[in-house]
């Protein structure tokens, strides 16, 4: 790799330098042209200020693991340093990303046991065969409960929690749907299914978790 | 006949204000005099609210960010 062009780079994963005016002000994929065409380290640093966060946050979210989390994130960036002018614009650069992260992702969890998901919720449901809801809602019913409880630092662990025992194939839809907020044609093409597909995942995470903390929500204030 | 089936299976649809005014309309009817439905609605759009949060954490520290740094040097110096 050539030194003078990684030198830059550290410059900016660091934050060194002061930022060229008017970088923020541009598009993900214009940022990548200057950096592809010029080497211009303001235009990589703006994409790690814009991706880091989220790219770990993904990271996290595939392989459950902080370490092996971080050696993903470095990895998705290393590469996007390097590999920067293989993006091709046929999807928009955080598609890309993204993708590029779950590579690194599954790279990683290659040599890890398989943790098996103990859930399955492809059916998944809360009302009977005659299309009538089931689990007392009205009567867990905690939508009104005081914000201090429902966004507690232990409700969201519960949470994360509930979340990291999904199948991954779920866990990730809603990961890029409703934490990170892409919409369902971004998560499709990231993911590389239809949209139905992100949609049908989504809706049945959605129902598994509200009837998961409806439980936490309701054994915690017995 | 609308049910409570017919709710959660446009639960998605009706938050994305994606119905068609018919569904929207039996839809609403439906909620407003099934007490199930209407927690079910409410608490949906609650967790809704809560999982957006996790978006909030966790973020890169200054740490990760320093030993990317660091790995990026020892491929100019792996000695």
């Amino acid at each position: 790799m050539d030194s003078g062009f990684l030198r830059k780079l550290i410059n900016s994963v660091t934050g060194r330098r002061g930022k060229p005016g008017g970088l923020e002000k541009l598009t993900d994929e214009e940022l990548l042209k200057i950096y592809v065409e010029s080497g211009q380290e303001g235009a990589f640093e703006e994409l790690v200020g814009r991706y880091a966060d989220k790219v770990y946050r993904l990271a996290l979210r595939m392989v459950r693991d902080p370490e092996k989390a971080e050696d993903v994130f470095q990895e998705t960036f290393t590469a996007l340093a390097t590999k920067s002018h293989t993006f091709r614009g046929k999807s928009k650069f955080s598609s890309w990303l993204y993708r590029i992260t779950l590579n690194m992702a599954y790279m990683q969890l290659r040599n890890v046991k398989k943790l098996r998901s103990t859930v399955s919720i492809d059916e998944y449901a809360p009302y009977d065969e005659n299309g009538t809801l089931m689990g007392k809602i009205m009567h867990k019913d905690w939508s009104r409960m005081p914000d201090r409880v429902i966004y507690s630092k232990e409700a969201l662990s519960v949470i994360n929690k509930i979340v990291n025992e999904l199948p991954e194939s779920h866990r990730i839809v809603f990961h890029l749907r409703d934490v990170e907020g892409m919409t369902n044609k971004e998560t499709a093409d990231v993911l590389d299914i239809s949209v139905p597909a992100v949609k049908s995942r989504l809706h049945r995470t959605r129902l598994y978790l509200r009837d998961k903390l409806s439980d936490y929500f309701y054994e915690r204030e017995r | 006949m609308f049910m409570c089936k017919d709710v959660v299976e446009n639960i998605m649809d009706y938050i994305d204000k994606e119905l068609d005014m018919e569904t929207l309309r039996e839809l609403e009817k439906h909620t407003g005099e099934c007490p199930e439905c209407k927690a079910f609605v409410d608490t949906y759009r609650r967790m809704l609210d809560v999982t957006g949060k996790l978006k909030e954490r966790p973020s890169v520290t200054p740490e990760i960010r320093n030993r990317l740094k660091t790995l990026l040097k020892s491929k100019i110096d792996p000695c």
